[in-house]
């Protein structure tokens, strides 16, 4: 057992990889959020952005599951859970078609929700950004939030 | 133990745990995207506001490589002891992984073993047994020597002057 062949190995696939990603032609940006599909126009704004975006009385959109909006939530965002799309956005439609500036979140740089409630928003003619790190960094932030079903 | 330290069959399971770690990355090397987004469900190295998306993208298109070419040397005999050790340290790093999700309620649908695109298997006590069982062939194939190894590592030692001592040598080893 020679110890360094490990190192060798792992250096060696790490390698290939690299250069796979860089020429293989399906390669992803190493510091690019891999939720976001190539060519699409995403605005991703941080949690600072999104309180001043709030003060300006901007649209918030809650993509998390219901429950979670209720358990809290940023002060006047609207749930849109990305799981009950169609039926969310018929209520909403109105107010969102007379809204410029549109702000979607879900619960983290892990989720893939805001994601999916943006795309089809765009499909429908309405552009939002979307707060990328999520509901943790607004409370982290300590940044005000909201318990229950009203927004 | 004896039978462990047969060459055939580390010969046989060189090629079983090869193919297992060959199969695991093809779908991971033709799916970037979907594999680091799968990366991501864990929250074990980001995307985080302290470490951005670097760190999770980087071990996504890595990874699959360090795997494939784990696999191909277990396979073809080639430094097969160090590569079984990749796989043991690799499947650790799984096992750490689906331990680290499942202990913070972290529900990761897909755990990204085989494949990275629509229903995947869960993270879960199922996975876990499964990972135990690939680590314990690795631990064999990287820290059970087979016998005819350490013949030829004798041979490497003693050089052209041990070679009249070849014959009891080589059966001492074997009747150990």
């Amino acid at each position: 057992m020679r110890v360094w062949r490990v190192a060798a190995i792992v250096a060696a696939g790490s390698v290939m990889g690299l250069a796979w990603n860089a020429f293989g032609g399906r390669g992803i940006a190493l510091s690019g959020n891999a939720y976001i599909k190539p060519g699409e126009d995403v605005v991703e704004i941080d949690a600072a952005e999104a309180k001043k975006r709030l003060e300006k009385a901007a649209l918030f959109l809650d993509a998390r599951p219901v429950a979670f909006y209720e358990m809290g939530h940023i002060p006047g965002a609207r749930p849109l859970p990305e799981d009950d799309f169609d039926r969310a956005f018929a209520g909403l439609e109105p107010r969102l078609r007379n809204t410029l500036d549109i702000v979607v979140y879900c619960s983290g740089y892990g989720c893939e929700a805001s994601h999916i409630v943006a795309r089809k928003l765009r499909e429908k003619g309405v552009h939002a950004a979307i707060l990328h790190e999520g509901w943790p960094a607004w409370t982290d932030a300590g940044y005000p939030t909201k318990e229950g079903k009203e927004p | 133990m004896r039978a462990l330290r047969h060459p055939a069959l580390h010969w046989l399971l060189g090629i079983a745990l090869g193919a297992v770690f060959i199969y695991a990355s093809i779908d991971k090397i033709e799916q970037p995207r979907e594999f680091a987004r799968i990366v991501y469900h864990y929250r074990l190295i980001g995307p985080s506001a302290a470490l951005g998306f670097v760190p999770a993208n980087t071990l996504a298109v890595t990874l699959p490589w360090i795997e494939a070419l784990a696999g191909l040397l277990l396979i073809v005999g080639v430094w097969r002891r160090e590569a079984a050790l990749t796989a043991a340290l690799l499947l650790v790093m799984f096992l750490a992984a689906v331990g680290w999700a499942l202990a913070h309620g972290i529900d990761v649908e897909n755990c990204g073993c085989f494949s990275v695109s629509g229903e995947g298997r869960a993270a879960g006590a199922k996975l876990i047994l499964q990972d135990l069982g690939l680590l314990a062939l690795a631990l064999v194939l990287a820290f059970v020597p087979p016998r005819a190894r350490e013949v030829a590592s004798v041979n490497e030692q003693g050089g052209a002057a041990a070679r009249p001592l070849e014959p009891p040598l080589a059966s001492s080893t074997t009747s150990k």
